[in-house]
């Protein structure tokens, strides 16, 4: 039968609770970053975006198992290989496509969820890797800190800074939010949308890349994570809004919550029936996401 | 050179007359019942035939009766999702929420209750159709469409999937073993729905495909049909000139998962055990859903069509190379090439060939501008929207449809 935890803990118990969540709130936030701004921008729901965290996670392994470097040089490795494999991809099959095809994109998507994950397969099989890390943890008055989630959450926060700051100050970021608000008027003045859209989907991928490389420092991965991180990054990108990068943060902090307090006072795993079962009331409710609106990006 | 051109030209009529003939022979009102008697005849004489010989090897070095009921288990449960998805555009990503209760539901009756597959079936169905009454009531009285209502179905079916591994009484995570018959006082045979054999389950998933083929047809071909169409191409207009456009697409649904229940069962009748990753993961919502969108969204002939070229061209991959994860590569790469090259799937295939033939041809004659290719529907030839249906779709959450060229303006 269901054994439940007292529903009042000690103060130390929630405190750890509280910065679990947060640890892991964060990269389910860094997962989804990408999936709303190519949403933001294109209007395509990206379902390869599983994937691509899954090619970051095995370039890291790659640098630190194989070429026995320090993991921390998969990071950019992941990124740029990445941002490379995003353009090529809008370049070759989504931009032929044209404006309006929506649907077809998605397709697109699809068939390159299966063609990566299966070429993955082919190439590092399918046995579940681990990084040796050597990862400790820093304890802080009763509440413990895994030093591998504390790199993510640096290297997370430290990366979407950046974006943010390219997105808001940069000429070409402001070119890319435009875009997302209107595309044809963004055309109008003078913005060249199919570039924007290869930056965005070469931003986008690359994001995901960062984020299935600190998956490695938190837990081992097979080339099938990245489905498991796409069904969240999904809940997490529609709780916050499609598009809405502050929705990302938001949502990734809410379902890392409910996926940390949930296991602790729940058995099994029903933090997912939990966190599917918000998810489905938020979007009846309110389809454009706790923190989606009219402004996007 | 003046001889090789004429003789190209005369080609190129030659080839546009047969476009024309193949479109015209196509819009009889007898075009549809004798391609699919054919169908059906090719079908049931396929693995009595597997000893033929093809290539030099036999027909059974390229298919295994196991991968023609696959074949077939996918089909039927694509042309189910074909009913809501293909006819009114409403993409679902979902239906692996009603296929795996269509499977689990008379493995667990049977196993508890000694109740016959059969009987579980039918009560698998009505689960999954109230399941999607659910899912449809919710989010069309919401007004959720588009990518949103494919991320609600995905959310409804991956819920199942946790209730089911967090429930042990169901099996739990690890699932459990298909009963034998005796569980539920049968000898094997038709009435206990298990075989000893591979090809009786092979006619019982083509009974399945049959009917449920029917049926889609019947709908099409109906005044609903009408309807799910309109909604597919303009939900505004459609809701404006009085269509009630929520309760044709809960229809839709409804119906869809209750035979996508069916193709649930059959997969759990023939399979030795059952799990809830492999019937209700997110992978099986793409395998419901491929063969429909690579043979022809919308059409009776295209989820058929679709499966048999995925997973014959996949199993093929497989064999003659040897690893397994090729399958899956040739299944995105078909996947791509029909998105990208022939939207309208493979079903619109031999027309476009000969179209491709025939145009220099037509633009010498210019007399009056031809329709597009009528393979790409198969409804009621009297009318004319209906031929029309192939390529007027707008982009708006309806995949593979439509010309992309057509929107680039």
């Amino acid at each position: 039968m269901l054994t439940l935890q007292p529903l009042l803990v000690g103060p130390a118990v929630f405190a750890q609770l509280l910065v679990l969540g947060v640890l892991l709130g964060s990269i389910y936030a860094f997962v989804s970053l990408g999936l709303t701004i190519i949403f933001g921008v294109m209007e395509v729901v990206n379902v390869a975006h599983g994937a691509f965290t899954v090619v970051g996670m095995y370039v890291v392994w790659l640098v630190a198992a194989r070429l026995e470097l320090s993991p921390f040089l998969g990071i950019p490795l992941a990124a740029v290989l990445l941002f490379g494999i995003g353009v090529l991809m809008q370049r070759t099959t989504l931009a032929p496509l044209g404006e309006e095809a929506q649907g077809n994109k998605f397709l697109v998507t699809v068939a390159f969820l299966i063609i990566i994950i299966a070429l993955v397969e082919m190439t590092f099989t399918a046995t579940p890797r681990q990084l040796s890390t050597g990862f400790g943890s820093w304890g802080f008055a009763d509440v413990y800190v895994p030093e591998g989630e504390l790199y993510a959450l640096l290297v997370a926060a430290a990366t979407s800074a950046v974006v943010w700051t390219f997105l808001h100050r940069t000429h070409t970021g402001r070119a890319i939010r435009g875009t997302a608000d209107n595309r044809q008027n963004a055309a109008y003045v003078g913005i060249d949308v199919r570039r924007i859209d290869y930056l965005t989907f070469g931003l986008g991928a690359a994001l995901a890349g960062l984020a299935g490389a600190l998956i490695t420092f938190v837990q081992p991965f097979d080339p099938y994570l990245g489905n498991a991180y796409l069904t969240v990054a999904f809940v997490v990108v529609v709780l916050g809004g499609l598009g809405s990068i502050r929705g990302a943060v938001l949502g990734g902090l809410l379902v890392g919550m409910i996926r940390v307090f949930g296991a602790f006072y729940l058995p099994g795993s029903y933090y997912n029936v939990l966190i599917l079962l918000v998810f489905i009331a938020v979007l009846l409710v309110k389809p454009t996401g706790l923190f989606g609106g009219p402004t996007r990006a | 050179m003046p001889d090789r051109s004429r003789s190209l030209a005369r080609l190129q009529r030659r080839a546009g007359r047969l476009a024309e003939t193949l479109g015209d022979w196509r819009g009889r009102w007898y075009a549809t019942p004798v391609l699919g008697v054919g169908l059906l005849v090719g079908l049931v004489v396929l693995p009595l035939s597997l000893d033929v010989p093809v290539f030099g090897t036999r027909l059974g070095a390229l298919v295994s009766p196991n991968i023609l009921v696959v074949a077939l288990l996918w089909a039927t449960a694509a042309q189910s999702w074909n009913i809501v998805s293909g006819f009114s555009g409403q993409f679902s990503f979902g239906h692996a929420a009603f296929f795996g209760l269509g499977a689990y539901v008379p493995l667990v009756l049977s196993r508890e209750f000694a109740v016959n597959p059969w009987l579980g079936m039918l009560a698998g169905s009505l689960l999954a159709a109230v399941y999607a009454l659910c899912i449809g009531g919710l989010s069309f009285r919401y007004d959720v469409g588009g990518s949103y209502f494919a991320l609600v179905t995905l959310a409804f079916a991956e819920l199942l999937l946790y209730l089911f591994i967090n429930v042990d009484q169901l099996g739990g995570a690890s699932g459990f073993v298909k009963p034998f018959p005796d569980a539920y006082g049968a000898e094997y045979g038709l009435l206990a729905f298990q075989f000893r054999e591979t090809v009786p389950y092979y006619y019982v998933a083509l009974g399945l495909l049959l009917v449920v083929s029917l049926v889609a047809l019947a709908i099409k071909r109906s005044r609903i049909g009408l309807y799910l169409f309109a909604i597919r191409d303009d939900e505004a207009a459609a809701s404006a000139v009085g269509v009630p456009t929520i309760r044709y697409k809960l229809f839709a649904l409804v119906v869809s998962a209750f035979f996508t229940a069916w193709a649930g069962t059959l997969w759990s009748m023939y399979f030795v055990s059952i799990r809830p990753r492999v019937v209700f993961g997110l992978l099986v919502n793409l395998d419901i859903l491929l063969p429909a969108v690579v043979g022809g969204l919308g059409t009776i002939f295209g989820p058929i069509v679709g499966s048999l070229l995925l997973t014959v061209a996949s199993e093929v991959a497989r064999e003659s190379v040897g690893i397994p994860e090729l399958q899956d590569v040739v299944y995105g790469v078909v996947l791509l090439l029909v998105v990208l090259r022939t939207p309208g799937g493979v079903v619109t295939w031999p027309s476009r060939v000969a179209e491709a033939l025939a145009i220099p041809q037509r633009e010498s004659e210019s007399e009056e501008p031809r329709g597009p290719p009528p393979a790409a529907t198969e409804g009621p030839p009297t009318q004319g929207v209906d031929e029309r249906r192939a390529e007027s779709d707008g982009g708006r959450g309806d995949p593979a449809a439509g010309d992309p060229s057509e929107h680039d303006g």
